[in-house]
């Protein structure tokens, strides 16, 4: 076994001053952790009894879940369609969804009151309870993540035979993949159900979990585009358009039906009347269906914004915005809890839930975290290129080195 | 008291003169402490202009619900509804993650926001005070209540009564007893004097709460394994097209040979 460490010299402490960014804003959010795992959750955060849930759960673990869903896309795409021109992106998804999920993970480890139980889930079943079932996906698509992107290490680390060997077969973890996805994707919507008196009804819909499963659909084509045109800036690689333009021509049609599921729910229910008369959380609505329904709608069916690198990470930019306000809505803005009246005992007075700046911080960290891992793997392994042409180049790609000096400057 | 078949409590709100002994008497029986109190007492406080005035208080502990939504929500089932009545919480199971807390419709679960991860932090809810209930006493609070605003009985007993006190004084309460239907039923009854709302008790449904996350969760299993079947014929049927067409295209480059 021959491991190449060729590259690994420039490993020593040359970072760029965005590393140096990375690296700080971890370590705010390492000190802020410890300080509540010291101090307790109410010590670093504004939650409360009557706010249990906040900004960590609408970002880290709604929004953290929502945008790793191109991982599961892509590999249906690839896989199990058989549709070889997505290969590109295929890489990249995964590695996306693999660290996404990791990061989930490492939030709910900072929220939970018993962090060192996360794995009582895998043991101690409820079976009427949906975070059981959102618990053992996500812990099992972790696993699938693993085993779909190992071959990327295996090739990294030249054991070319590992990675054969893992490829022959991935058909079962695709296809559990892609079912644990949309189990979990939906089933994160199905959280809120058991909230009909607190979700304000322009949200609250018993189906929930079709939205979110559809809206999880056009937020993985969005962060496709999204990091696929990031990381060609900063990886200088080319831009794969003709097949990004594919995506965005999906994205119409998926969120066309989504907002027809959405009005036509609303009309059914009888809850159109909300639209107009909810003061802020009508403006909130309005918000997210015009950023991240409408105006992509309108975006992406023009063909000029499909085929002009620009114009589709802006598209997708808009998309992410809208769907990740509509997560934030649904999760913590649009949902009012019992108001407390004037003369409850203190504890229970803050019902004005807003982020403290050190659970902001812990956020931030993690998601830097992410950030330099992704950008690290994607230095070192082959996430960018397809299994083939690393098969044929036995020595480290030779993309590599302007890789490596595009991202030290 | 052995005859209670489902230990429940009437509150009647006409009868509350907000004098706070029992969030006392349940901090001192439970050994916790006064500002992480089980029992709150809320209301309107004094309404109206002299001297038409009203008062509204309401003492608020667990519900004791019939179908516990924070039982049907806790993902490691540390939650427990005894069949005679009360909901009780066991710390041994919780991992903190506070889904009840957003489950329950009234606001119930309480928890450790000042403790770290050493000492644990856990869910702190009325346990109906077992210790008194299944040894013949009533329950702290309910002992300590000066003016019996607070009673403890057999639920289809306090039902009765409560019904009986509405005929009885039909001028004085709002013809309803909350918590016969209200999430299902629960074994916390209220009458009062003034509209429910106002005593910070939210308007619910008859069907509790979890009945569409329930129905649900029932679906996901026949689901999981229907779509994983589609899935699997759908790779099967465009692996099986794909080499068809590998062949052919093969076949055609072997005839171009020729």
């Amino acid at each position: 076994m021959k491991l190449n460490f060729t590259i690994q010299p420039r490993l020593r402490l040359n970072f760029s001053p965005l590393v140096w960014v990375l690296l700080t804003l971890m370590g705010i959010a390492f000190i802020v952790a410890m300080m509540r795992y010291a101090f307790g959750i109410g010590a670093i955060s504004d939650l409360s009894y009557s706010y249990p849930w906040g900004f960590w759960i609408s970002f880290d673990l709604f929004t953290g879940v929502v945008i790793s869903s191109g991982g599961f896309l892509m590999a249906g795409t690839v896989y199990i369609l058989g549709i070889e021109e997505f290969k590109p992106l295929l890489r990249p998804s995964i590695l996306t969804a693999f660290l996404g999920y990791i990061m989930v993970a490492v939030a709910l480890l900072v929220d939970l009151g018993q962090p060192l139980r996360i794995w009582y889930m895998m043991i101690h079943w409820n079976h009427t309870s949906v975070l059981l079932e959102i618990g053992i996906c996500v812990m099992s698509y972790l696993t699938v993540l693993a085993i779909e992107f190992a071959p990327v290490v295996f090739e990294g680390f030249k054991l070319n035979k590992w990675a054969h060997l893992i490829h022959k077969f991935i058909m079962p973890f695709v296809i559990l993949g892609v079912v644990l996805s949309t189990l979990h994707q939906s089933s994160l919507g199905s959280l809120l159900l058991i909230q009909p008196t607190k979700l304000h009804p322009l949200w609250w819909t018993p189906i929930l979990p079709i939205m979110f499963f559809i809206s999880a659909i056009a937020v993985g084509l969005a962060m496709i585009i999204f990091e696929s045109s990031l990381s060609s800036r900063y990886f200088q690689r080319g831009l794969e358009i003709h097949v990004l333009d594919k995506l965005a021509r999906a994205l119409p049609i998926v969120l066309i039906i989504y907002s027809l599921l959405k009005f036509g729910e609303l009309a059914f229910a009888g809850d159109l009347r909300y639209l107009f008369t909810s003061g802020t959380l009508s403006v909130l609505f309005w918000a997210e269906i015009l950023i991240g329904v409408f105006t992509p709608i309108l975006w992406f069916s023009i063909k000029k914004n499909r085929t002009s690198p620009a114009a589709l990470l802006t598209g997708a930019i808009i998309t992410l915005l809208g769907m990740i306000l509509n997560r934030f809505n649904v999760s913590w803005l649009a949902v009012r809890h019992p108001d407390p009246m004037f003369y409850l005992p203190t504890f229970m007075g803050n019902v004005n839930y807003f982020p403290t700046l050190p659970e902001v911080a812990v956020s931030i960290g993690i998601f830097s975290a992410g950030i330099l891992a992704f950008g690290l793997l994607a230095k070192y392994f082959p996430v960018f290129e397809s299994e083939h042409k690393t098969e044929e180049t036995p020595q480290p790609a030779p993309g590599l080195q302007p890789v490596i000096t595009a991202a030290d400057d | 008291m052995t005859d209670i078949k489902h230990h429940a409590y009437l509150f009647d709100a006409t009868r509350c003169i907000d004098c706070r002994a029992c969030m006392v008497a349940c901090s001192v029986e439970n050994n916790i402490d006064m500002d992480k109190t089980r029992i709150w007492v809320a209301g309107i406080g004094v309404k109206g202009e002299y001297p038409d005035l009203q008062r509204g208080t309401m003492v608020s502990h667990c519900m004791h619900c019939e179908h516990p939504d924070c039982m049907s929500a806790c993902p490691v089932g540390a939650y427990t509804k005894a069949e005679d009545g009360p909901v009780t919480y066991n710390p041994d199971l919780c991992i903190g993650c506070r889904y009840c807390m957003n489950a329950c419709p009234f606001g119930v679960p309480h928890f450790d926001y000042d403790k770290g991860i050493i000492e644990g932090a856990f869910i702190d809810k009325c346990t109906f005070c077992p210790q008194r209930i299944y040894n013949g006493q009533e329950p702290a609070c309910v002992q300590t209540c000066p003016t019996d605003a607070l009673e403890y009985g057999d639920r289809a007993e306090l039902i009765k009564i409560a019904h009986e006190r509405i005929a009885t004084h039909p001028g004085r309460y709002i013809d309803h007893v909350y918590g016969e239907f209200e999430n299902g039923g629960t074994s916390y009854l209220v009458l009062s004097h003034i509209p429910f709302s106002e005593l910070g008790l939210p308007a619910l449904p008859e069907t509790p709460v979890n009945e569409v996350s329930e129905k649900v969760m029932e679906m996901t299993i026949p689901f999981a394994l229907g779509w994983g079947v589609v899935l699997s014929g759908v790779a099967a049927g465009v692996n099986i097209y794909n080499k068809k067409k590998e062949k052919a295209s093969a076949e055609e480059k072997v005839e171009e040979t020729k």
